[in-house]
Formats: C-alpha cells, sequence, structure tokens
C-alpha cells in the first residue's frame, strides 16, 4: 500500500515530519486564534498599516494642508498603505526564491492583516470583530482643544438618527457605531483619528470627569479682555434644559452678575435672585439643591455632519409611508400599465 | 437610592449634633435616699484644621492639572454628608439653624494670598477669633491661609453665599467601585464662588490655588451681602504680591523693617510705609469699582508693572510631578503645590491680615483661555486637500490679491506638487498623495478582481501619469515602510525566521508529497477551526493505515500473557528436592545411611519462614492478612475488568467526531494497560 514505508523507523519520522509541518504552518496566538503570520509579524504589519510609525510628513506633506485651528477628514489610500506593508516585507529577500515564497504566501499575509487591523486598538469590554474591513476614514484635528481638553471623546456613526445632544451607551461593536481603530494624539495639539468605515456623523465631546459646575462664558466677548456668562435655565419639574436648545435667549437664560471689582467672583446671591425671577426656574425661595441644578455644566458635544439633516431623516418616519390608494385601484393601475406596456 | 445613572440633590443634611465636647448628666430622682449623679463625657469629633484624606473623594479642576478651566466652579466632593454642617460657623455648639456650612472653597491666584507652612492650630485662625470649644482639635498643627482684609472682601464668599455654594448629592453607586464599601452614595459637595479664567489680556496662564478654608468663626470677616454687581468682568489679580517672591535671594525681612529692600520701591506696596506715608488702605476705593491704572495704591489693588514671577508655573507643574515621584510624595506633592503662594504678605501688608484655618488645598493652571465651545465652533472644516480660506477682507479694504506662491501646489486628486532631484541629479517636480486622500480610492487599481502585483522594489512603484511627471507616491510608501521594518532588528529577525519556517514547511510538504500516495490537501489559513490542518490529516491518514496493516508495518501483536521462564532444572532430583526445601542433602544421605531413610526424615527439622507467635493467630495478622487480600484481589479485578477506558485525547474538534475507524477498533481490542511499569 505504502510503497516505500517498511519500517517504523520510517514510519515515525513521517509521523514527526508530518506533526512538525503543522507547527510550522500555523501560528497560535493566544489572542487572536491561528494564523500563517506569526503573531508579531501580523501585529507589526497592521499598526503600519494603521500608519503607526509613519513619519508625519508623509502623512500631510505640506503644512498649509493643515492649517491651525483647522479639521480635515480624509479617506485612507489602501493602495498606499498595502504599498507601505509591501515594503516592510521586502526586507530580507535577497534570492529569487525568497521573493517567489513571498509572492505565494502575500495573499494570506494580506488577508490576515486585514483582520488584525481591528485587534489593534481593542478597548476592554469591547466586542471583537472578525473579518477585514473595508474603506477606513479618519480625520486630523488640529486645534488648541486638543491640547487644553486631553481625552476628547470621538464617536461616529453610520447613520444620522440621533438627536445632536442625545445620550447614548452604543457599544463600538454596535452595528450603527464605527469602530475607531486609532485615536492618537501625534503632537500636544493633533489628533489623528481613523474609523472603520464611513461615518454619516462624527461627535467630538469635550472629556467627561465627573460632573461639574459652571457657567457659559460668551464666545464674544463685549471688550477684549474681558468677559460675560450666562447660565441656561433647567425646568425646575423636569430638570431638562428651557427651549429653545441651540439659542441663548431671554427665555431661557440668565446673566451671570459678578462682584464689581473682584474678577471672576461670582455675585452668588444675586445670581440666585436672578434665577429665582425666571419663569421656568421659579421656587421662591430657591434651596441650594435647585441652585445647584441650575449651575450643572454638561459637557459640549460637536457634531460633523450633515448641518441640513435634522434628527431621523435618513430613517423616515413609518406615517410617511402610509397607502392613499386602495388596493385593488393599484392593482388595476398595474395590470393595465403592463398591458400597454407589454407585447 | 436613586436609579441607575441618575442622582438626587439635597439642599443639606443637618446632623443631630455638632462636633465638640457634651457632658451627659443621667439622674435619678424620687428615690427616698439620695443618688450621685452619673456624668459621661463625649467626646463628637470632626475634622476641623486637616481633612483627612479619606473623606475627600473628588476634586475639580484637578490637582495640578493644566486645562481650560476658565467656565467651571471649582468643586470638592466629600464623603461624609454631615461634614460642612458638623461645626456651626456662628460659633454655639447648636447646629445653625439658616444652615450656613463652616466650610467654604476659596479659589485665590497666585499672588493673592499666602499659604503658611506648618503652624499650631491656635495661630491658623485671624487673632482674635473665638472658637467654640478650642480644645476640641483634631491636630495639633495646620496650614492656614493669610489674606488681606480687601482680598476677602474681593474674593469669599458672603455668609448669603454660603449655602448655596454647599449641598448634598446622592449617587447610585451599584456600577461603580465604591459599592460593597462604607459608601453609602451620599456625598457633599463645596463649590467655590470663582471662575478660574486665563488671562486674556496678559496672553498668560494662570495658575490658581483652591482651599477648603474654615470660617467658624470668623463669618463677620466675610464680605457683606453685595447688592451691586456687573454682568462684565476683567481679569486681575485682586491683590498683586507677586514681587515678594523675589525677596528670598534679595534680603531678609529684617533688611525691609530697617528700611534697606533690596527690590525697587516703586512696585512693593511697603516701599511707602517705609517712606513714612499714611497707610493708603483704600478698601472700601479698590472694592468700589474701577480704578486707574496709573495710581499705584498701597494695597496692591492695581496690576504692579514688573515681570511676572507667575510666568513660572510651568516649571512649578513640573516639580509637582517630580515631587509625587519621591518616596514621601504624600507630604511633598503638598508643599509644592504651594509654591508660589508662599509669599510673606502678612510681614509687609499694611492693612489687616486675615487667617483662615486650610483644611485642604490644590493647584491647578488655567492654560486656555477659549472654551472647548469656541475652538470647535470656529474649527476650519475640509476634506483633506482643502488649502486654508484666504485672509478675510479688513472692512472698507479691499481683499487682498490671492498670493499663489505660498499655497502648495495641490489638485483635486489630493496629490501635491514637490520638487524632486531625480537619480541623474536634474531638479523636476513630482507628484506625491499621501495615505490621506480626499476621496475613496480602489484598492486594487481599476480591476478589482485581480490584486496589483506584489513589489519587490520601490522603482516597481514608479509611475508617470499622462503630464510627463512622475508620480512617486507609491514608491514613497513601499520605502518608508522598508525602512520602518529595518529599524526594528525584532521584526527584521521575526521576518527571516517567518520565511525560514516556511521554508522549511515547504521542505516537509514536498517530501510528504512524494511519500504519500495521495494527494495533499492545499492548506487554508483562514477557514478558522474547519480548517485543513495538512500535518494532522497526514498523521491521522497514516496512522489509520497503520491500524489496518498492522502485521505488516508493526510486526505481530503481543501475546496477552507471557509465559514464564523456563526454569533450568538438572542434576539429582533428591538433591534437588532437598536443596529447595533447604535440607543439607549430604548430611541427610550420611544420616539415612545409618538409621535408614524415614527415620532420618522424621528426625530432620523442616525451615519454616517466620514464626507465628505462640501458635495462636493473632487478631493483627488476620487483619493484614485479609488487607493484603483484598486489595490485591481489587488489582486483579481492575485488571480484568477495567473501568471506562481512558482513550488518547483527540487533537483536534475534527478528529473528535469522525467515525470509527481502523484505529479504535484496535484500541478496543487491545489489552487494558497493565500496571507492570508500576510494580517493576
Amino acid at each position: 500500500m505504502i510503497k516505500n514505508l517498511q519500517s517504523a523507523v520510517t514510519m515515525a519520522a513521517l509521523q514527526d515530519a508530518a506533526l512538525y509541518y503543522a507547527d510550522y504552518a500555523t501560528d497560535r496566538s493566544p489572542d487572536d486564534g491561528d494564523h500563517v503570520v506569526p503573531h508579531e509579524l501580523r501585529h507589526f504589519l497592521a499598526r503600519l498599516r494603521l500608519l503607526h510609525g509613519v513619519p508625519f510628513s508623509y502623512l500631510v506633506p505640506d503644512a498649509k494642508l493643515l492649517p491651525i485651528e483647522s479639521i480635515r477628514f480624509f479617506y485612507i489610500d489602501r493602495a498606499w498603505t498595502d504599498a507601505l506593508t509591501q515594503g516592510a516585507l521586502s526586507v530580507g529577500t535577497v534570492s529569487t526564491a525568497d521573493r517567489t515564497q513571498l509572492e505565494s504566501v502575500y495573499p494570506h499575509i494580506r488577508q490576515e492583516v486585514d483582520e488584525t487591523e481591528r485587534y489593534i486598538r481593542r478597548p476592554p469590554a469591547e466586542e471583537l470583530l472578525k473579518d477585514g474591513s473595508g474603506t477606513l476614514t479618519g480625520f486630523i484635528l488640529r486645534s488648541r482643544a486638543v491640547s487644553g481638553w486631553p481625552n476628547l471623546h470621538v464617536r461616529a456613526y453610520s447613520v444620522d438618527k440621533l438627536e445632536d445632544d442625545e445620550l447614548t451607551n452604543l457599544a463600538e461593536s454596535a452595528p450603527e457605531r464605527m469602530k475607531v481603530l486609532r485615536i492618537e494624539r501625534l503632537a500636544p495639539a493633533v489628533l489623528f483619528v481613523i474609523f472603520d468605515g464611513v461615518p454619516a456623523v462624527v461627535h467630538i465631546e469635550e472629556p467627561r470627569q465627573g460632573i461639574q459646575f459652571g457657567v457659559r462664558l460668551d464666545p464674544e466677548d463685549p471688550v477684549a479682555g474681558s468677559h460675560r456668562a450666562k447660565v441656561r435655565i433647567r425646568d425646575n419639574n423636569t430638570s431638562l434644559p428651557v427651549p429653545p436648545k441651540k439659542d441663548y435667549t431671554d427665555e431661557n437664560s440668565v446673566d451671570v452678575p459678578f462682584r464689581p471689582g473682584a474678577p471672576g467672583v461670582l455675585n452668588v446671591t444675586a445670581l440666585r435672585d436672578r434665577l429665582q425671577a425666571m419663569p421656568k426656574a421659579n421656587k421662591n425661595p430657591m434651596a441650594p439643591n435647585e441652585f445647584a441644578l441650575q449651575m450643572l455644566r454638561f459637557p459640549f458635544r460637536q457634531v460633523f455632519g450633515d448641518p441640513d439633516n435634522t434628527v431621523g431623516l435618513q430613517h423616515y418616519n413609518l406615517d410617511k409611508f402610509i397607502a392613499t390608494v386602495a388596493l385593488p385601484d393599484w392593482k388595476d393601475t398595474v395590470i393595465k400599465g403592463l398591458k400597454e406596456t407589454g407585447p | 437610592m436613586p436609579t441607575l445613572g441618575h442622582f438626587v440633590l439635597h439642599s443639606q443634611f443637618k446632623p443631630s449634633l455638632t462636633a465638640g465636647f457634651y457632658e451627659l448628666k443621667s439622674e435619678q430622682v424620687d428615690l427616698p435616699f439620695p443618688v450621685a449623679p452619673e456624668i459621661t463625657h463625649i467626646h463628637v469629633q470632626a475634622p476641623r484644621f486637616v481633612m483627612p484624606t479619606e473623606q475627600i473623594l473628588s476634586s475639580f479642576p484637578p490637582a495640578n492639572a493644566e486645562g481650560a478651566f476658565g467656565d467651571r466652579l471649582p468643586q470638592i466632593v466629600l464623603k461624609r454628608r454631615t461634614l460642612p454642617w458638623e461645626r456651626n460657623p456662628a460659633g454655639g455648639g447648636d447646629v445653625n439653624p439658616a444652615g450656613t456650612p463652616w466650610l467654604a472653597l476659596v479659589v485665590v491666584a497666585e499672588g493673592e494670598a499666602e499659604l503658611s507652612g506648618a503652624t499650631p492650630v491656635a495661630e491658623c485662625v485671624t487673632a482674635g477669633t473665638v472658637l467654640h470649644q478650642p480644645a476640641d482639635k483634631d491636630v495639633e498643627q495646620g496650614v492656614h491661609l493669610a489674606v488681606t482684609e480687601s482680598v476677602v472682601k474681593k474674593i469669599f464668599p458672603t455668609v448669603d453665599d454660603l449655602p448655596l455654594l454647599t449641598h448634598v448629592r446622592e449617587v447610585d453607586i451599584d456600577d461603580t467601585e465604591l459599592v460593597g464599601g462604607d459608601d453609602d452614595g451620599w456625598l457633599a459637595v463645596v463649590l467655590a464662588n470663582r471662575l478660574p479664567v486665563f488671562d486674556v489680556a496678559g496672553g498668560k496662564p494662570v495658575r490658581y490655588m483652591a482651599c477648603l478654608v474654615n470660617v467658624e468663626g470668623q463669618l463677620a470677616a466675610l464680605p457683606p451681602k453685595v447688592p451691586a454687581f456687573d454682568n462684565v468682568f476683567t481679569w486681575e489679580l485682586a491683590q498683586d504680591w507677586r514681587v515678594l517672591s523675589t525677596l528670598q535671594t534679595s534680603g531678609h525681612v529684617d533688611a525691609a523693617a530697617m528700611g534697606q529692600l533690596a527690590i525697587n520701591p516703586n512696585l512693593l506696596p511697603a516701599a511707602q510705609a517705609a517712606a513714612n506715608l499714611p497707610r493708603a488702605v483704600n478698601v472700601a476705593g479698590a472694592a468700589a469699582g474701577p480704578k486707574t491704572v496709573a495710581q499705584q495704591s498701597l494695597d496692591g489693588a492695581g496690576a504692579m508693572r514688573q515681570p511676572p514671577v507667575a510666568d513660572q508655573w510651568r516649571s512649578t507643574t513640573a516639580k509637582v510631578a517630580q515631587a509625587a515621584l519621591e518616596p514621601e510624595a504624600k507630604r511633598l506633592v503638598r508643599s509644592t503645590m504651594g509654591l508660589g503662594f508662599q509669599l510673606p504678605i502678612s510681614k509687609y501688608a499694611f492693612e489687616k491680615v486675615l487667617r483662615f484655618p486650610v483644611l485642604a488645598h490644590w493647584s491647578f493652571t488655567t492654560s486656555e483661555g477659549a472654551t472647548f465651545e469656541t475652538l470647535m465652533q470656529n474649527l476650519d472644516v475640509g476634506l483633506l486637500g482643502t488649502l486654508p480660506p484666504p485672509p478675510k477682507a479688513k472692512a472698507g479694504k479691499p481683499a487682498p490679491p490671492p498670493q499663489p506662491e505660498d499655497l502648495p501646489e495641490v489638485v483635486a486628486t489630493g496629490h501635491i506638487g514637490l520638487s524632486h532631484r531625480v537619480r541623474r541629479g536634474d531638479a523636476l517636480r513630482a507628484w506625491y498623495r499621501g495615505p490621506c486622500v480626499p476621496f475613496a480610492t480602489a484598492r486594487d487599481g481599476a480591476d478589482s478582481s485581480k490584486p496589483l502585483p506584489l513589489a519587490h522594489a520601490a522603482d516597481q512603484l514608479r509611475r508617470v501619469i499622462p503630464d510627463g511627471r512622475e508620480d512617486v507616491t507609491l514608491a514613497a510608501a513601499f520605502e518608508i515602510g522598508r525602512l520602518l521594518a529595518l529599524s526594528q532588528l525584532s521584526i527584521v529577525s521575526a521576518l527571516l525566521r517567518f520565511r525560514a519556517e516556511q521554508f522549511g514547511a515547504g521542505r516537509v510538504r514536498e517530501i510528504l508529497g512524494r511519500l504519500v500516495p495521495f494527494p495533499l490537501p492545499k492548506g487554508l489559513a483562514n477557514a478558522g477551526p474547519l480548517s485543513v490542518d495538512l500535518g494532522r490529516y497526514v498523521a491521522v491518514q497514516v496512522v489509520d493505515v497503520l491500524a489496518k496493516n498492522t502485521d505488516r508495518m508493526l510486526g505481530p501483536r503481543r501475546p496477552i500473557a507471557d509465559p514464564g521462564r523456563e526454569i533450568e532444572v538438572g542434576g539429582e532430583i533428591d538433591r534437588l528436592i532437598a536443596s529447595g526445601l533447604g535440607l543439607d542433602y549430604d548430611g541427610l544421605m550420611k544420616r539415612s545411611a545409618e538409621f535408614g531413610l524415614v527415620a532420618t526424615l522424621s528426625r530432620t527439622a523442616a525451615t519454616v519462614s517466620g514464626t507465628v507467635g505462640g501458635g495462636a493467630f493473632g487478631e493483627l495478622e488476620q487483619m493484614a492478612l485479609a488487607d493484603a487480600l483484598t486489595s490485591e484481589l481489587n488489582r486483579t479485578l481492575s485488571v480484568a475488568v477495567p473501568p471506562a477506558a481512558t482513550r488518547p485525547r483527540a487533537r483536534g474538534a475534527a478528529i473528535a467526531q469522525a467515525e470509527r475507524d481502523a484505529l479504535d477498533e484496535l484500541l478496543d481490542q487491545a489489552p487494558p494497560d497493565d500496571d507492570e511499569e508500576a510494580e517493576a
């Protein structure tokens, strides 16, 4: 049956060889399973794909492309990152045999590195997303907001149906949310983010470090160097902000009184009196806890998306599809139309 | 308990008793004989001069932080909900009826106040302050804040402000690390009354220190209710004593007292006093409103024109970070954060200096004037490749002409023209585009079904586009990838090892392909657990063949029982038996010649191994024999009727589920493992 196998010794050698082959050809990683490419190499290539370590001048060749206080969105050119990986793989290919081997194994490498890209940044408690990722996008933010507010929250969604100030606890692996493949401060004021897909809307949020109290400083100073501030009213019964949401009007906010001659010191009792006079916050006298409720400040969220898209417009409400033609009529129309156009 | 993700705000939470010494006197009356009253002394303890660290849950802004805190009120969160009301700031042992807390969070900028070193607690309050039960002190030495009266009037909260700035928060702790401990989710929060704003006019970061002070007995010193207010304020120091920080090198306090101050007298309020001018304490004027900058008033109400020492804020932050690494970090960090606040104001000020005990203090720096909102709203948004917007035309002037030479040569595809010196030395311009492009690109060129061929050298990726210029995009990417891999020795060796292993695997496969009579399947690397592992496949096939043809491949099977060793029997049978019984054959023969064989045998004692004590069969011996018998029986039984035979563990799910093959049958037929080795 097996001609060349005459002795048990040959047999054992063959068996050993088969086992060694299995060991040679697979890399067993405790993190993400068996692969052809060794763990270390695979992760290095995936990090390279996400442009870790690539000099910044290769990403943005001219400083004018990234002016001060700007955000620039982009797509990742996969051909570029493939060329990057090929360059890394070309190290040490001396002979023709080396290159032939690389050519035969390269499809495997490419496929596995596609998959590993998603393992590189994996917050604990996040589900692992299998399979390779498609188009990558991202943005570079160059702003004092990056240096002044470390640990910005960045979230991207594939559909824009969340209200701009709505709270959410969607996981990164949720289908509506885009996974962040890389988020890193390349410089104190430069934030580099790569998303796994093409987002419809991106949220950048002030870091949330505990509940804070404060005021809203007027962005337009009345006189250069001076400050003016407002407090937005919350409804005393529901604790929700008084509409309109987007604007600070006389109905939903009060000016903050400051102690004369004392820089930045709030005239707390005067502020209390002003708040008390507002109809929605009306509660006489205002207790310390009600005062605290009015002074609550939540993190600001900047939304990047289609400004014309108001909430939920991409998900049409069901009532827009109410049938307005009776079914028999509709059927008649179709049959008639088919008869006219048909043979 | 509030629901998950919610919290409840309460105004205050007054304790039944304030801290202090109490005497509990119990008397019994209406007895026919007198009974001495029982007197018990109780000490209700609460922090007074130092806040124990375990009572502080958090503070905002974080200690030693740098950032934009200008629109947030600093706060400190205390773990015991009754803490702010455990003493009566107005004095006396009762709970303050108005709910005025005895704690206030005061924010001072660098140069406005003096933070002392460790001082006996009696000196931590303004001289003349009457404390309720001064013997009730939690520590012997404390820290105090020394501030001039005018600064107190400017930045301290009023008596009416105090209750508004303190509240109790009830939070849900079920999903936090606090659950399971002593914490009940009730927290007391003390807010500051001052916004730590950025110095916009000076464009400088400002270092602030937040101090949790004890206002007990000093409510009268707090500013009176201020009816006037402004809607606008300009940042400045309430008083500028920063010049005092240069004193350390220039002289001694004595020198100043002798009028030999080594600093510029124009800078220091004390200089006017040294010139015997009347004390121009102008508290009311300073508090009332704007003042002319030209006039330098004695109390330091105006900003001093002098090089700001506070410019060294960054180094102080670094010093604190350094101190945190020291073994004595707990003490050092606090004292280092006090740097810049330890000006000897009380020695130079010519107005009354008030002292407030500081229970906790931390410093932070407001290093950013704009708010997050304004920064984000004013961002220039665009896709990469968008050039900066042209400078805005100033009102009344025509728009400046665009200056094309300043802007890089960018085209709609995202390519940028760069000067390129080719290998022959010609200076040309080439196109380059980074990995970040303004539109979605095809990964594999026009034909997406077939990937681009693998490049082995950067030159393979150089392209010349129709306008005649070279596009070095991919070539540059290839080269930087190559350099990045080469820059890490471990990656280079990993690549070489990987390649060697692949070659080794290829050789094994080649040999196997020649040896086995069936075509080897192609390895699918990424098919997950169902992937055909070639090695395992070959092993299973080979073992199967082996099992079917055991005679040819492995030789005949070993019989179940081995025959015993053949005993060599030689010589006289009688002698043999005698030696077997341990008898002396020759002696026996000699005597039998004399007496006859039977008589001789009957006279010879047989050798008996061991002695059975007293002829009686003891209980111990019986037990030992029974045990030996049982164990021997068990062993024999376990050999004859094996318990569930353990199979060799299959190496993969695929094999475990495979159908029974020749190997399994062979294994079933095989006798169970004997304990031969264990016996031997």
